[in-house]
């Protein structure tokens, strides 16, 4: 019987890097002002497909030593479910779609899904890294292995961390507050004209009064090109409308001259301050991302 | 501009009121004659509430009654 148990060593390899793996997933699930997923289901699905993410990397190093081959192969099983996860994730959001103030838009829908996904391969590879380094090192004292695998994973989770970290509205353009002029029923901010549907004297006068807006202004020409996509611009308004309402109307606008962009709306609480936090940390979508660097390329076949 | 067309929000025109009968025309939407400027921002008015939809004054002063 004794034969078929696991081994102390595996045993505190697999404990260490699913401890290290789980750990992960938890730093990752952020609860700012997005708010998303803060809430105790969102939690706990996370957390729970983390921690099955962190088993499946902490079991394949000790799979691997007992020349139990195949069974690596339920990594496979793993991409596949981490898959479901962002299908699922997808699914989720586009049912929500409907309820709420402003749309997501499919873009900002598949950034969130694409994360949701990879945030597991987080919990895999801190998991794989942490039992590996128990492993490798293979000390006397179990507790100096342990210790290994702690900085040897914590340092795994901080380059991919960075290495996934994407850029926000803040970081390539200044987001300032925009000056609302209702001019009839049409609606102009900066000077900039975005909407004529004002028509009637009482939406005119409660966009007068309690309407905010800022102008989103890009530092580089080559940034309007990200700023401009209508899914990046979606996000932003969403963004907003889901930070302090909307009691009324939300609008956003792109201005051809300069590439500035106007994101207004009437909301139900919350003032300026708030308003330009939100938009500056909206994050940039990868779908819309493009390196102006990357486009002076001289590869072969380009001049 | 023609890549938004493509993308919601996709506006529906409800109703036209307006005070000059010449320019009802015709199409799918409510067509309503005022008979003074006073009454034709109250129909517009009444039909958006009704409605929950948005009103749009044209230049012209006819009103829109739209909805997203």
């Amino acid at each position: 019987m004794d034969t078929e148990m696991i081994s102390s060593q595996y045993l505190v390899m697999i404990v260490t890097g699913i401890v290290m793996g789980t750990m992960a997933r938890i730093m990752t699930i952020k609860a700012d002002y997005r708010q998303y997923p803060s809430y105790p289901n969102g939690y706990l699905i996370h957390l729970v497909t983390g921690f099955v993410a962190a088993s499946l990397g902490a079991v394949a190093i000790p799979a691997l030593m007992t020349k139990n081959f195949v069974a690596v192969t339920f990594l496979t099983v793993a991409i596949q479910q981490f898959r479901d996860v962002r299908k699922s994730e997808r699914e989720s959001l586009k049912d929500l779609e409907n309820t709420e103030f402003a749309f997501r838009g499919d873009a900002y829908i598949d950034g969130i899904s694409k994360t949701f996904e990879s945030r597991n391969y987080f919990a895999l590879i801190v998991a794989l890294v942490s039992s590996l380094t128990i492993q490798i090192v293979n000390l006397e004292q179990i507790w100096l292995s342990i210790l290994a695998a702690i900085v040897t994973g914590g340092l795994t989770f901080y380059i991919i961390n960075r290495f996934s970290k994407g850029k926000s509205v803040g970081d390539i353009a200044d987001v300032k507050q925009g000056e609302i002029e209702v001019k009839g029923s049409e609606l102009f901010v900066d000077g900039i004209y975005v909407s004529n549907l004002l028509g009637s004297e009482n939406a005119a006068k409660m966009f007068n009064d309690e309407g905010i807006a800022v102008v989103i202004n890009p530092h580089e020409e080559h940034f309007r090109i990200g700023l401009d996509n209508f899914g990046q611009r979606q996000a932003i308004l969403f963004e907003a409308t889901r930070a302090l309402g909307a009691k009324r109307y939300h609008f956003s606008r792109k201005e051809y001259d300069d590439g500035r962009i106007v994101i207004t709306l009437i909301p139900i609480a919350g003032d300026i301050n708030k308003l330009i936090h939100t938009v500056r940390n909206t994050p940039i979508l990868e779908s819309v991302k493009k390196s102006s660097k990357l486009m002076n390329t001289k590869f072969i076949g380009r001049e | 501009m023609g890549r938004e067309i493509s993308q919601r929000p996709n506006y529906q025109v409800l109703a036209i009121v307006t005070l000059q009968k010449d320019r009802i025309l015709g199409g799918s939407q409510l067509s309503l004659l005022a008979n003074d400027e006073e009454q034709q921002k109250r129909i517009t008015q009444d039909i958006a509430k009704a409605m929950k939809a948005d009103v749009v004054k044209m230049k012209d002063g006819d009103y829109l009654v739209i909805r997203v």
